[in-house]
């Protein structure tokens, strides 16, 4: 453990696993993940695929339960907010409700009058730049715009922990490379720590303070971390700096370079 | 195949009614056809206005409609409801699947006997009666609608806390699910007419039992007029009923 993370622990925390387990009928695919994560810091999880990134990130968020091992996360209630939320891979929002409506939805049942959520649904759809149709159902909107939706979803409730599985995944390589930007400007904006799976390493070192490395899992052994990277270049224009491409280089040998399972 | 323009359907539509009355009216008028057997399609609306003016007309349609609008709403009601809670819930599901595999084949007609044992000749026994030929259009397409709903829509509701089996019905399986329910509601408003005039012809006033009364003095014509009276309320209802759903349905693309 190196000084930077140990720091960490000392600080405080709002999402922690402890030797979590993960499985479906008695078949282990992920285990020993031990993960802390600060405040507005943004972890990436990578991995090839079927090693288990979105189970983990469903057990992190507590939709899944775990096999075994431990996981808390910062649930002290504040006012109009819930502790976390999620961007899917699919946009998936209500065909059947209106934009506004669409992001509105984690903010009901918490208290606030019918006024009071469709005025606090407008600062986030501002925020991913749709502020001017609220009024419109999601068929009418590109598969971007609809992301961008689902992003103001999961903003809206002012999460301690947003969640993101694959969010840009399914998006044509120019919205995606737009997209990635946004995030990266809005974390400015946002209390929010995140949680990022993605497949894509190049994604991960653009975005993340961090990345977790899922794998390990050939030959039917469970999963687990091989390693976790600091991500130590500047927020800014990372794509253009000097270590980009080494970091993702580095990254990209040590997913190949997995040993067989004992 | 080629196709026809929207217009052009419309007026080879009225070609052919226009034509098949035409003939029906030269074939009786020739002789063709025995006339006591099929009515002069010419007479029918002498008919109707003898039948309006008697004030007939009105009372077995208001009493036609009457059964009809009860046994449909308690169809379509408790059909949508099973349907939908049998869907939702596994248990009450697979509690009773085999009972309704052995109720649904049994024709609307062959609960009249209980009909007339549990409710007598009474307007509630027809209204039984529709009742149940719509309810199990309604069981089914609630069911089958509820059952195909987006599995992550629940999950988008679980992540943001609308996770309980009473959000979860009406923020995501009821409007999920409106297209195939309100489809089904649509077919039940259709069977509700089939029924209406068998259930009827044991005495209960109404369509059917005026229908009976005619066939009785071979009064064609009559039977004929009621016929058409069926055809254009059906249309009438289906027709209001499609507006209620474009409203309703005004989201899918």
């Amino acid at each position: 453990m190196d000084t930077l993370t140990a720091e960490r622990n000392a600080d405080a925390c709002v999402l922690k696993a402890h030797d979590l387990a993960l499985g479906f009928g008695g078949q282990r695919v992920l285990e020993h993940v031990d993960l802390r994560l600060a405040p507005r810091e943004f972890i990436a999880i990578v991995g090839a695929s079927g090693v288990g990134k979105s189970t983990l990130l469903r057990a992190l968020c507590g939709l899944l339960p775990a096999v075994a091992g431990e996981r808390w996360l910062d649930e002290s209630p504040r006012d109009g907010a819930r502790p976390w939320s999620m961007v899917f891979q699919a946009p998936r929002l209500f065909p059947w409700r209106r934009i506004r409506a669409n992001v509105a939805l984690g903010l009901e049942g918490l208290g606030l009058s019918r006024e009071e959520r469709q005025r606090r649904a407008l600062a986030p759809l501002e925020l991913v730049g749709l502020g001017d149709m609220p009024e419109r159902f999601p068929s009418t909107l590109s598969g971007g715009q609809q992301q961008r939706v689902g992003i103001a979803r999961a903003l809206a409730v002012k999460p301690r922990v947003l969640f993101m599985d694959e969010p840009f995944s399914a998006l044509d390589a120019i919205t995606r490379r737009r997209l990635q930007n946004e995030l990266i400007d809005l974390r400015q904006r946002t209390e929010a720590a995140i949680v990022f799976v993605t497949h894509d390493i190049e994604e991960a070192v653009l975005l993340a303070d961090r990345v977790m490395v899922l794998g390990g899992h050939q030959g039917g052994a469970p999963a687990r971390v091989i390693d976790t990277l600091e991500i130590t270049l500047p927020t800014d224009n990372r794509r253009e700096h000097a270590d980009f491409g080494a970091q993702v280089h580095h990254l990209e040998t040590l997913i190949g370079a997995v040993p067989e399972a004992s | 195949m080629k196709s026809v323009s929207r217009s052009r359907r419309t007026g080879l539509g009225a070609l052919g009614l226009v034509a098949f009355v035409a003939l029906w009216e030269i074939s009786l008028r020739l002789g063709l056809l025995p006339g006591n057997l099929v009515p002069l399609p010419s007479a029918i609306p002498t008919v109707f206005w003898g039948e309006v003016v008697d004030g007939i007309w009105w009372e077995v349609v208001s009493s036609s409609l009457s059964h009809y609008s009860v046994g449909v709403a308690i169809g379509s009601l408790a059909g949508i409801a099973m349907g939908v809670a049998a869907a939702l819930l596994p248990v009450f599901d697979a509690l009773h699947a085999w009972l309704a595999r052995l109720l649904r084949p049994i024709p609307p007609l062959a609960w009249i006997p209980f009909a007339i044992i549990w409710f007598g000749i009474t307007p509630s026994a027809a209204a039984f009666i529709i009742s149940i030929g719509v309810f199990w259009i309604n069981y089914f397409a609630s069911y089958s609608a509820v059952r195909a709903v987006d599995p992550g829509y629940d999950e988008v509701a679980r992540a943001f806390g609308q996770g309980s089996l009473l959000a979860r019905l009406t923020k995501v399986s009821l409007p999920a699910a409106a297209p195939g329910i309100l489809g089904g509601l649509r077919a039940g408003l259709g069977q509700g007419w089939m029924t209406v005039v068998a259930a009827e012809l044991f005495g209960i006033p109404g369509i059917g039992q005026r229908m009976m009364e005619a066939s009785g003095l071979l009064a064609t014509d009559i039977v004929v007029v009621y016929m058409l009276t069926i055809a254009a309320l059906y249309a009438l209802f289906d027709l209001g009923f499609l507006h209620l759903q474009k409203r309703l349905l005004i989201w899918t693309p």
